[in-house]
């Protein structure tokens, strides 16, 4: 399958889109996960709290993916 | 569903010799949220426990320490004991066990500490057993230091060389050589910092007289003879066991509800003559429990109902139908609702097992989470939260069963018929030919998967604007409306965003001309190269301008939260591709070892090596890692999106005087 310049550049794009988008993410989580695992250790109580914080930043990874997908569909 | 239980707040009133039938039928009921008294005055002062409290009490620590003594935490009783009888036998049976076990429980303890030390004695000489020196040498010179212990590697050719007078008894082991070293004292420092270089560490000889060996002899054999004692303990107190445990676990438990009964009075408010007990009852309980009370303590005690003011401090009792009880567990984890709060496990029960389903999507796992659910809720009869558990599993694979079956058409991450695009993809077609064809196809429909994430995101966020306009609506009428704007709002962006979508998915396709046909999507106008329909941007402008009369300026910054709110449920079509995907790529790369691995014995091996591969990838990634991220995933959209459209929590639980008899009845 031969694909032109300006196609595989928007592919590397959509991946570049996701993968940076995920390791951001995955940062961001490291940090707020390890503060949620010793809350919760001390108080069960603040699992659910702990959630909540520990996936907000999950939002970028998921704007990533909408990106990916629109410059995937693009090319 | 959706309110909690129904309160009445109740007081119950009565002369001081009705309080013990009081106490009693408010146990057996089961029914009253007792608030504690905490104001005394002249009048009223707290409560004094019952009078049998301190003797139930005595008898209650003594059960304990046999319990711990005997080690009986862990038993459960294999048969019930009638209350009637344990009273009866109870006083009788502490006075034989006191007698039978007192004493050989400590005999016991004795004899396993005097092990002990033999033990440790015997370990401390081991290093100079070898050496045949009597024990008294070692500390007993004058002029003449003795350094005993353990070294790296043999130091006698350094210490031959730099120490004149020296006597080294050695004994080399495997990676260690264990010394006995006299030097004179004043040789002694410069002896240790050579030692030291061959990581020399000094061991304790034990304050003993005669030769290590006789010692080691003397302590093995009294070590025997107690073990000999230790075996006859142990058989009479395991008869003791045998012939007690059950009644002294089951009188313990009769004990500790006795005891917590009889305290209870010290929560009350107590007179001179009378008592004031105050809590909440649920609606549904409120007659049965007056009449009772009524009844059992013959006139001398009333139980009137009230009507507060405020019903902040109403404790809150989840009231839901029996199947969706155990969505009740999500709740638990985060917070119980207010009293006049919206309680959102219905709608749980409604999305969660719906948005699993909808991620996962394969008859193949989903029957095998089902079937791990159904375990679960089978075997962990005592652990409730487990048993919850178990249910939102097994509701959560049967519905990816349905999604799998009738919408994705795939099994184990392979499709019941090749994909369009790919003819030559293996199938179950290989294996028998279902009559069912995909309405989704999970690869090749990603927009198809994004817009109904998007429907589903829309229609979640409006239940949360709903369910946060009617919390607020008693308390603050502006804050109410706020909630109609932000629904103004993200029915603007999700007309937007079908707008977009217009024929490229079937979805938006049928949205844009069935529900959101009065908001004409179709009209549209260019604003910065995207397509704009013109009611979107009329419904945020108008939702933007209300807001800022009803929330303030500050609630502009949430606008663009919103709109990330309703992309982030983005994640449903992206984890389901993701699963398929993944399924896809080790199915790809492992069925044309399996199918085509060559002819003979090797291509059996390579066919069977390939068979392991795939169920340890399959079962690890897809299904464990799947699984868990597609629950996590919908357990985010219920926690993140749409309970803080709405929820607050911060209410107290409904803990009503109560007690539960596992191995014991009162009948």
């Amino acid at each position: 399958m031969a694909l032109d310049v300006g196609t595989g550049l928007a592919l590397i794009g959509a991946g570049l889109a996701i993968g940076a988008a995920g390791i951001g993410t995955g940062i961001a989580q490291s940090q707020i996960g390890a503060a949620a695992v010793g809350a919760t250790a001390e108080d069960p109580k603040m699992f659910g709290r702990g959630i909540i914080l520990l996936v907000l930043p999950e939002t970028v990874v998921i704007l990533g993916f909408v990106i990916a997908i629109l410059l995937w569909l693009k090319s | 569903m959706l309110r909690p239980e129904e309160m009445t707040r109740v007081v119950i009133v009565g002369s001081i010799e009705g309080i013990d039938n009081t106490v009693e039928c408010l146990y057996d009921m089961g029914a009253l949220h007792l608030i504690d008294f905490t104001k005394q005055d002249e009048d009223f002062r707290l409560g004094k426990p019952l009078s049998h409290a301190s003797d139930a009490s005595q008898k209650l620590v003594k059960l304990r320490s046999m319990i711990r003594s005997l080690d009986l935490e862990e038993v459960k009783p294999k048969k019930k004991f009638s209350v009637s009888e344990i009273e009866s036998r109870l006083e009788q049976a502490i006075i034989t066990l006191d007698l039978n076990t007192g004493g050989k429980v400590e005999s016991r303890q004795r004899i396993q500490s005097v092990i002990r030390e033999k033990e440790s004695e015997i370990t401390s000489l081991q290093p100079v057993r070898s050496f045949g020196i009597p024990l008294e040498i070692y500390d007993g010179l004058e002029n003449v230091s003795s350094l005993v212990g353990v070294c790296r590697d043999d130091p006698e050719a350094d210490l031959s060389g730099r120490i004149k007078q020296m006597e080294l008894f050695k004994e080399v082991r495997k990676d260690s050589v264990s010394i006995a070293l006299f030097v004179p004292n004043e040789e002694k420092a410069t002896v240790v910092k050579i030692l030291t270089a061959h990581g020399f560490s000094e061991a304790k000889v034990p304050k003993l007289k005669g030769m290590p060996e006789d010692i080691i002899k003397e302590d093995q054999q009294e070590i025997k003879d107690l073990e000999t004692d230790l075996k006859r303990l142990d058989a009479d107190l395991d008869k003791i066991r045998k012939d007690f445990a059950d009644f002294i676990v089951a009188s313990e438990e009769t004990l500790s509800i006795e005891v917590v009964k009889a305290e209870t009075p010290l929560r009350f408010a107590e007179s001179e003559n009378s008592f004031v007990v105050d809590g909440w009852v649920p609606n549904s309980m409120w007659p049965e429990l007056q009449a009772a009370i009524e009844q059992k303590c013959c006139g001398v005690v009333y139980a009137e109902a009230l009507h507060p003011e405020s019903q902040e401090e109403t404790p809150v009792k989840l009231k839901n139908p029996k199947p969706v009880k155990p969505f009740e567990f999500f709740i638990n984890l985060v917070s119980t609702p207010k009293y006049e709060e919206i309680d959102p496990t219905f709608i749980l029960f409604i999305t969660f097992p719906l948005f699993f389903g909808f991620m996962l999507g394969d008859l193949g796992f989903g029957a095998g989470l089902a079937a791990l659910g159904a375990v679960i809720r089978w075997k962990m009869k005592d652990s409730p939260d487990l048993r919850k558990l178990g249910t939102i599993i097994l509701a959560g694979g049967l519905v990816a069963c349905v999604f799998g079956v009738f919408v994705y058409c795939e099994a184990f991450g392979v499709p019941f018929h090749p994909p369009s695009n790919n003819p030559d993809e293996a199938s179950w077609e290989n294996v028998a030919y279902i009559p069912l064809h995909p309405l989704i196809e999970k690869m090749q429909n990603v927009l198809e998967l994004l817009a109904l994430s998007f429907l589903a995101g829309w229609v979640h966020l409006t239940v949360g604007f709903i369910f946060g306009f009617f919390n607020k609506i008693h308390h603050s009428r502006k804050h109410a409306l706020g909630k109609i704007a932000w629904l103004l709002i993200l029915l603007g962006i999700f007309t937007e965003l079908m707008t977009m979508g217009g024929n490229a998915t079937q979805t938006s396709k049928f949205l844009n001309s069935t529900v959101l046909a009065p908001l004409m999507p179709h009209s549209t106008i260019l604003l910065a190269g995207i397509k704009t329909a013109y009611s979107a941007l009329v419904l945020v402008v108008v939702g933007i301008g209300s807001l800022l009369v009803t929330e303030g300026a500050g609630a502009l910054t949430e606008v663009i939260g919103l709109f990330s709110n309703l992309i982030s449920y983005a994640r449903m079509a992206a984890l389901g591709v993701g699963k398929g995907a993944m399924a896809f790529a080790f199915n790809s790369m492992l069925f044309p070892l399996i199918f085509h691995g060559g002819p003979g014995i090797a291509g059996i091996l390579i066919a069977v090596a390939g068979i392991a591969a795939l169920v340890v990838v399959q079962l690890f990634f897809v299904f464990f890692l799947g699984s868990l991220s597609v629950g996590i995933q919908a357990m985010r959209l219920n926690y993140v999106e749409f309970f803080l459209k709405f929820f607050e929590g911060g209410g107290t639980d409904f803990k009503p005087l109560s007690y539960e008899r596992k191995y014991s009845s009162t009948t």
